[in-house]
Parts: C-alpha cells; sequence; structure tokens
C-alpha cells in the first residue's frame, strides 16, 4: 500500500461525495419533478381556457389580459412560483369566458 | 414485505456505518498524534538520559582560588590539596614512583571555568579534580571493577597516579594493586540497617546523599521490590563493612544494592548473572563524569538503575521479562484502514441503493390511471357522437384534460398529479352527458358499467 494517509484521505473524500449526492440528488430530482408537475398543471389549465375562449359568445378582456398574461409566463418558462401563477391566471380566464356566456 | 422490511433496515444502517467510518477515523487520527515513530518489541522502560543533573544537592558549590594563588601554593609544596578535596592515595607507593612531581588536588563539582583555572596551574605536573586524574596530555582512568570500587568507595587515587606518573615519566607502569579492605559489620551496625530495612526497606547512613529511592526506576529494575543501603563515602584507608553478603546470608531471596558513597553494589539472588556486568557498563560510561562530579547518590542510583533495566530487558540472562498488557488500540490499528474502508464501501452501495429511481409508482398494480385514461377517452369518443354547440365546449375541455392526463402520465409525473388531471376531465365529461342528458353517459355510472 502506498501512504496509508491517502488511504484515509480518498475514503473520507469518498464519504463527502456520497453524503453530498444522496442528500443533493434526491432533492434536485424531487425539485425538477415538481417543477414539470406544475407546468403540466398550468398547461393543462391555458388549453383549458383556449377552449372556452374560442366558445365565449363575446370578447372579454379581462379574461384575454390573464389568459395572455398566462401564456407569457409559460413562454418564459420559469420555476414553480412561475408556473403556478400562469396556472392560476388561466384557470380565472376560464372562469370568466364560462360565467360570460 | 421482505423487501419492505429491508429497505426499512437500510436507512439507518447506512447512517450507522456512517457513524462508524467517521468513529474509526478519529480513533486513528487521535492514535496518529499519540503514536511514536518507533516501534519495538520488548522495549525497556527504562529513562535514557544521562545523569539528573538537576539538584546536585550540594548547596556551597566548590570552589577553587585564582590561578596565581593555586600557583604560589604548588611552588611552596609537592603535594597541595585544595578544600573539599576527596581524593586519596597511597603515599608511600606514590612516592616511590613520583620523584620531584608536584600535585595539586582539587575538589569535585567544579564548574568548568574552575576546572579551565584549575587546568592552567602550569607548575602542577598532576591534577586531580574529585578523583579524576590528569596531566600533560593524558587522563588516567580505570577499566577494572576494583578499581572503580576503591575510587568511588573511599576516594582511592593511588593507581591512577601511578600510572599517570610513570606514563609521563615514561616508566614501566606496575601492576594495579587492590588494597581495599573489608570487615564483617558488627552486631549493632547490622541491627539498625536491619531494623531500617524491615521498616522502610532503606536504610540511609548519617552523611549519605540519598534522600529516596527514584520510584520508577526502582520499580522497573526489582518489580518485586529491593532494599537499599545507601553509606557516605569511606574514609580511606579504613575498612568497608561488608553489608551486602551479610544480608545476603540472612536474606537469600531480597535483592540488595548497597552504596558506598558513588560506589553500587548489587547482592541477592540472580547477582551472579548480571551484578559485574551492570556494574561495569555502568562505571565503563559514567566513571568519568562521576569522578569530577560530585552528584548527590539519588541521581547516580537512578542512572544505575536504569541500566539495571536495560540489562533485565536485553534478556541477556534469561529472566522473564514483566508481564506488558497488549494495547488494544495498538492491536487494532492495523484493521482500523480496512475497517474504515469497509464502512465507506457499505456506506457508498447503500447510498447507491437509496439514489436508484424510485420504481413501480406510476405502471404498479396500483396505478388505476391507464384504465381510468382509457375509459374516459372511450366515453369522450362516443359522447362526442351526441353533442351539439352547448355542449362541445365542455367535452373539448374535457379531451384537453385528457390528452393532459396522458401526457403527465406517460412523464411519469406524481400519480396525484395524473389523478387530478383526471378528476377534472371527469368533471367536464360529467357537465357534458348532463347536458347531453343521458345518465349512462355521466363517467361515474360509465366506468362502472365497463368495468362489470
Amino acid at each position: 500500500m502506498a501512504d496509508p494517509s491517502l488511504f484515509w484521505l480518498a475514503g473520507a473524500v469518498l464519504l463527502v461525495t456520497a453524503g453530498v449526492a444522496t442528500s443533493l440528488l434526491p432533492h434536485r430530482r424531487a425539485h425538477a419533478e415538481q417543477r414539470r408537475t406544475a407546468w403540466s398543471a398550468a398547461r393543462a389549465a391555458i388549453d383549458s381556457a383556449a377552449v372556452s375562449r374560442d366558445a365565449a359568445p363575446g370578447r372579454v378582456p379581462e379574461a384575454e389580459r390573464l389568459l395572455t398574461r398566462a401564456e407569457s409566463l409559460a413562454g418564459r418558462r420559469g420555476g414553480v412560483d412561475a408556473a403556478r401563477a400562469a396556472a392560476e391566471h388561466a384557470r380565472q380566464a376560464d372562469r370568466l369566458w364560462r360565467e360570460h356566456r | 414485505m421482505t423487501a419492505g422490511r429491508y429497505r426499512r433496515l437500510a436507512e439507518p444502517l447506512r447512517w450507522a456505518l456512517l457513524g462508524l467510518a467517521v468513529l474509526v477515523l478519529v480513533v486513528f487520527l487521535v492514535a496518529q498524534r499519540q503514536q511514536g515513530i518507533d516501534v519495538s518489541y520488548g522495549r525497556s522502560p527504562a529513562s535514557t538520559a544521562g545523569v539528573d543533573t538537576d539538584g546536585t544537592g550540594t548547596s556551597d558549590r566548590a570552589t577553587v582560588p585564582s590561578v596565581d594563588e593555586m600557583t604560589a601554593l604548588v611552588a611552596a609544596a609537592p603535594v597541595v590539596r585544595l578544600p573539599g578535596s576527596v581524593a586519596y592515595w597511597n603515599e608511600q607507593r606514590v612516592r616511590e614512583v613520583a620523584g620531584d612531581t608536584r600535585i595539586l588536588v582539587a575538589p569535585p563539582g567544579l564548574d568548568k571555568d574552575e576546572r579551565e583555572r584549575v587546568r592552567d596551574v602550569e607548575n602542577a605536573t598532576i591534577r586531580v579534580i574529585g578523583t579524576e586524574v590528569s596531566g600533560g596530555f593524558y587522563q588516567a582512568s580505570s577499566d577494572r571493577l576494583p578499581a572503580w570500587r576503591a575510587q568511588f568507595a573511599t576516594g582511592d587515587v593511588t593507581d591512577l597516579l601511578i600510572a599517570l606518573i610513570t606514563t609521563l615519566r615514561k616508566e614501566s607502569t606496575p601492576a594495579d594493586r587492590d588494597e581495599l579492605r573489608w570487615r564483617e559489620p558488627s552486631g549493632p551496625e547490622l541491627n539498625t540497617v536491619l531494623t531500617d530495612l524491615r521498616a522502610t526497606g532503606r536504610h540511609i547512613a548519617p552523611g549519605a546523599t540519598l534522600t529516596d529511592v527514584p520510584e520508577t526506576a526502582a520499580r522497573n529494575a526489582f518489580p518485586d521490590g529491593a532494599w537499599y543501603v545507601a553509606l557516605p563515602v569511606q574514609r580511606y584507608g579504613e575498612p568497608l563493612p561488608r553489608y551486602g553478603p551479610a544480608l545476603s546470608a540472612r536474606f537469600p531471596d531480597q535483592p540488595i544494592v548497597v552504596m558506598y558513597g558513588l560506589w553500587i553494589e548489587y547482592h541477592g539472588p540472580g547477582a551472579a548473572d548480571f551484578a559485574e556486568l551492570a556494574g561495569a557498563s555502568f562505571y565503563g560510561q559514567f566513571a568519568n563524569l562521576l569522578s569530577r562530579t560530585d552528584y548527590p547518590q539519588r541521581n547516580v542510583l537512578g542512572v544505575y538503575l536504569d541500566r539495571v533495566t536495560d540489562i533485565r530487558y536485553a534478556g541477556l540472562f534469561e529472566r522473564p521479562l514483566p508481564y506488558r498488557p497488549a494495547d488494544p488500540l495498538r492491536v487494532a490499528l492495523p484493521a482500523l484502514p480496512w475497517l474504515f474502508a469497509g464502512c465507506v464501501a457499505a456506506f457508498m452501495v447503500l447510498s447507491a441503493r437509496s439514489l436508484r429511481r424510485p420504481e413501480g409508482r406510476p405502471g404498479s398494480r396500483r396505478d388505476t390511471a391507464p384504465t381510468r385514461l382509457a375509459g374516459l377517452t372511450a366515453l369522450a369518443v362516443e359522447v362526442s357522437l351526441l353533442t351539439d354547440a352547448r355542449s362541445n365546449p365542455a367535452l373539448t375541455r374535457g379531451i384537453v384534460k385528457l390528452q393532459a392526463a396522458r401526457s403527465a402520465w406517460e412523464e411519469k409525473l406524481p400519480a396525484r398529479h395524473v389523478r387530478t388531471l383526471l378528476d377534472e376531465a371527469a368533471a367536464e365529461l360529467d357537465d357534458t352527458a348532463r347536458q347531453v342528458g343521458i345518465a349512462s353517459y355521466r363517467p361515474d355510472n360509465y366506468l362502472r358499467g365497463r368495468l362489470s
């Protein structure tokens, strides 16, 4: 064996690496999943709102404004918070168009 | 079932292994700091330091007059004894070889400058500092036990003087003559010593400079304990009381150390094995130092006991070594790196296990999403034949939600999210069915009908 201290150093480095990996990776993975989930929900809400808009008998400027903002948020592809905001805007717009008839 | 228990066990085990690895690492590092560089088997615990020069004991240090005064003294008399001198010799034997030799005798324990001053007295042929005899470029020294005994027990330097004088005069040196005489100690003397030894294990005669026996050195040298008899330097020319053999005769199993001044003798079990060797190696190394200094007996005894310990540990005489229990840390030390490596490896494996993408969330037996998705899609297709402008938007929204649910399921997003989207789609289709007015197309009824 070369140098015992190298042995210990390598072991310690491995330990730290394993510790960091096991605590960081699941965290990041969960974060990414959360983000994709939020955007999935947001896109569903936006599509649903678009259907409601096409079906609505007249124009609803408030709803159009909300949907535009939701679409622009979706176009920028932000984080979880942006996705939640976009979904909330889209749902509001959807409700406005449905109530309009 | 077993897999579940295994997974529950794996996590605490992982952290336990990490803790163990860290503990091992810490133990190793601490041991590194404590561990000396050299490792040896059966090393003697004796201190390797020389004579302890601290507390030399003489409160009034010996001094000598100035060089001029000493030169004048030497010019006036062939033999000059400065105050505090301890060296004596057989004057008749010396006179036979001396001629016009002039001898300056100085006390022991002089410091370096004072010794220089004594050496600077140029008209003195021979200088005796303590019992160190030198002259010209020469210094006389003994190499036999009787000579050292005479020198350190009584301050007898006869043989040294004769050897040095004849060497300086380029004459042949006569053979050494051991003039030390012994006598049996008287009954009262022996009784006094025995009383002290029985009480405390040591007898310190008036005038002896032994204050106490060095504990550690004594325990190492004589694990079963020994008796110590300390006598002052004996008067030159008088016979020495032979305490060692007298005490040994009465207590044959008792190790006894007898000191006459700086002369140390051992009597008792094993004396024939090592007493001479210990004495010879001790005085062979330290005679020069001891002859010109006046260390107290305690310091000298400590070094002698260390030497005895060294000889015991050298195993020269098959004396059993004292038992030394194995240090568990030292025994475990070679295994620690492997233990550490094992812990690291196990921790890595368990960590990798926990990193693996958890299987069977979507697509497991409990996942009802595909069935529901298929049922709702079929319902949407069937109901699409019946819808009109009023109910179309709800149907379209339902289909949009179904598509979102399907892509979410395909992307393996959380089952809860897929279920939410399916719920929304079902709500839209429920609206559609109510608007169309056919109760059997309501999702709950339809799906129940499909399943049965």
